[in-house]
């Protein structure tokens, strides 16, 4: 019997770590040899002679010498749940990258807001991690204090947390209600990611502030 | 020694199944309708709708019974979900994806069922194992004027309501000097109609990270093999291409050859700005109609056409009059509109498919009527010129030929001559309806080659 392969050489990398940033959410550090990608880029992983692959954007900068992705565990799920058990040294198959949404020089220039849900932070913070002169404020939406990951990397004052299960953030409620309250600018950058029902609600309050569309950016998370 | 292969789903798949039998072929293996007198039988799957992965299901499960009494191989290959391929892989001798055809003969031969291919020590079809050698084997054409070239496999893009990263596997371009040989061939055999495949056939080569062309560079090289044979008339078109990777050069290059045909199929999926966020596409109706200016102003007379999915996971009404809308200001020359339902595997399939049926057929229906006004107008504008028709299969009409000209639009002419099919005639347009013309026959097209039929 012949067991059909991937259709593109996937790279073999091994974990270097596993970080758990609370119950269920947690990061995967890998090596990364020659791969090369874009702060906001995504790639599709997983482990090594599996068929099951997930695209997860990469959580590191580009300078760093290896790979990282933030991961969720899915209840249901076949991938993450066995992301969250791997071991330094166990082997993954890493396909990428992929995806656009990066940041070009000119938008650079501008002030930019980083509108996340829940591990839709990952590409915000690579491409934090990655532009130390950037001009940003991330707006991080989650349920309770325990999801607000890896804030101490965000200089103080640019990290804004809402919390929408309690009052324990910066801001008692969701993103959105932030945003009803907070005087937009139109002439910023607005990157957002997360689940597709938050981006809707979010495009409509900044193109409701006549904020252009080629100023926003999204990423939808599944 | 026989095999039977059943082909579901599409155009790419119908092109893989002519380089599946080309092997089958070359092995020493005869073609037969009866599946049931075949010693080598296969699918090449679809996974685009449960329905067709069903087909899969009941066609093994019938030929594992017949393995009781025959002495009967089974493949597999297409478009399979990695959750189904677990499955199949129990069901089928051969599971195998295209890039590992080449090795079809010798998984074949180890099954001990003696063909002259397995009694042939040497054989070998190509010199190496890479995956894209696939792309090498010479397909056994379906038809004798027109040709499918896949130029790329796989897709990068992950619209939520699709499956084909899953199943098909990352984008991979084929190499462009192997394509433009290709494009060659067909032309010095007497093809008239030549399209290149791929899911994003427009983000040809970057997966190759500058070592290979661009898909505005290889259209150059297809025009310029245009150019050295004036003599030879035919039409390439390609499908399809995607919104995001629309460069302008693409469109430059369309308007610089004559054998580039001046049609252009560019799926919008939707109208409206945050449906095509839930979908994923990557692209605004901004920049969307950024791309149809451009190509109205460098080719006027080019037709386009479109995809449409009505009824995705939570359109309102609202954002089903922005896809009505985006009909009417575009006036689309042809879309092709599907009623949205979940496709196994696909990111959608996990939200809940929220449009009542009733809903989905009456914009269907609207849609279709919207399309109908706009095509009417532009097909009427044709009544009375003369347009060169490709003449591609006998109509449903008696006594009528059917065709399509350069902007693939139906024209049907009153003719018994089945010699004409697979060659250019020129046709005047006498009546039209929204979505066909009606002409009379003038003259065969002088570089006509009627060996060929």
């Amino acid at each position: 019997m012949s067991v059909a392969k991937t259709s593109i050489k996937a790279k073999i990398a091994k974990v270097l770590s596993v970080r758990h940033l609370n119950d269920s959410t947690f990061v995967v550090r890998f090596e990364r040899g020659d791969f090369q990608f874009e702060p906001g880029q995504y790639l599709a992983l997983g482990l090594k002679g599996k068929i099951q692959k997930r695209e997860y954007s990469i959580y590191s900068a580009r300078e760093d010498d290896f790979l990282e992705i933030l991961v969720k565990e899915v209840l249901d799920g076949d991938v993450s749940k066995r992301l969250k058990t791997l071991n330094p040294g166990d082997e993954l198959e890493v396909q990428g990258p992929f995806g656009y949404f990066t940041i070009d020089e000119k938008k650079k220039e501008k002030h930019i807001y980083f509108i996340a849900s829940g591990t839709g932070i990952s590409p915000c913070h690579s491409l934090v991690m990655s532009n130390a002169d950037l001009k940003f404020t991330m707006l991080h939406g989650v349920r309770t204090a325990d999801e607000r990951y890896d804030m101490m990397d965000y200089s103080k004052g640019n990290y804004v947390a809402c919390t929408s299960r309690e009052g324990t953030g910066d801001f008692y409620g969701r993103v959105t209600d932030y945003l009803n309250k907070a005087n937009i600018k139109t002439d910023a950058a607005y990157y957002i990611c997360g689940n597709s029902n938050m981006i809707y609600d979010v495009f409509d309050i900044l193109k409701g502030a006549g904020v252009p569309q080629d100023q926003i950016h999204t990423e939808v998370y599944f | 020694m026989k095999y039977h292969v059943i082909t579901l789903g599409c155009q790419m798949n119908l092109s893989d199944s002519e380089r599946v039998t080309t092997v089958l072929d070359q092995m020493g293996y005869t073609y037969t309708e009866n599946e049931d007198e075949a010693q080598v039988v296969g699918i090449l799957a679809c996974s685009v709708r449960q329905k067709a992965i069903d087909k899969v299901y009941s066609r093994i499960h019938k030929w594992n019974k017949r393995k009781d009494k025959d002495n009967l191989i089974t493949f597999l290959s297409g478009c399979i979900l990695p959750s189904d391929k677990e499955k199949f892989l129990k069901l089928f001798d051969i599971v195998f994806q295209m890039s590992e055809l080449q090795k079809l003969p010798e998984i074949i031969s180890q099954y001990g069922i003696v063909t002259p291919a397995a009694l042939k020590q040497e054989f070998s079809f190509g010199v190496n194992n890479e995956l894209s050698t696939f792309w090498n084997i010479d397909p056994k054409y379906a038809s004798k004027f027109e040709a499918y070239i896949p130029i790329q496999n796989g897709c990068d893009k992950f619209c939520t309501f699709c499956a084909v990263p899953y199943t098909r596997g990352r984008e991979v371009s084929r190499p462009s000097n192997e394509i433009i040989s290709e494009v060659e061939r067909l032309v010095l055999a007497g093809y008239k109609s030549i399209t290149l495949l791929g899911q994003n056939v427009n983000s040809y080569g970057l997966d190759k990270k500058g070592e290979e062309i661009s898909f505005a560079q290889l259209l150059d090289a297809i025009g310029q093999v245009g150019d050295k044979y004036p003599n030879k008339k035919f039409w390439v078109y390609y499908t399809s291409p995607h919104p995001r990777d629309m460069t302008n050069d693409v469109i430059d290059v369309m308007a610089q050859y004559q054998c580039i045909a001046k049609q252009v199929h560019l799926p919008v999926q939707s109208g409206d700005d945050k449906m095509l966020i839930k979908m994923n596409r990557k692209h605004t109706m901004q920049t969307y109609h950024g791309i149809i200016d451009y190509i109205r102003l460098k080719m006027p007379e080019a037709t386009i056409f479109t995809d449409i999915i009505v009824g995705f996971t939570g359109e309102t009404d609202e954002q089903y009059a922005n896809t009505k809308k985006a009909v009417a200001d575009i006036k689309y020359n042809m879309a092709y509109i599907a009623m949205y339902s979940q496709r196994p595997g696909a990111v959608s399939s996990r939200w809940a498919d929220d449009i009542s049926m009733e809903v989905k057929k009456q914009r269907h229906h609207d849609l279709t009527q919207e399309l109908g006004k706009h095509t009417e107008v532009y097909n009427k504008m044709l009544v009375g010129k003369t347009v060169d028709v490709l003449v591609t299969h006998p109509d449903r009409k008696d006594g009528f030929l059917s065709g399509h000209n350069e902007g693939k639009q139906v024209i049907r002419f009153a003719s018994n001559d089945h010699t004409l099919i697979g060659n250019f005639v020129k046709v005047k347009i006498t009546s039209s309806t929204p979505f066909s013309m009606q002409g009379e026959l003038l003259k065969v097209h002088q570089s006509v080659d009627l060996k060929l039929v």
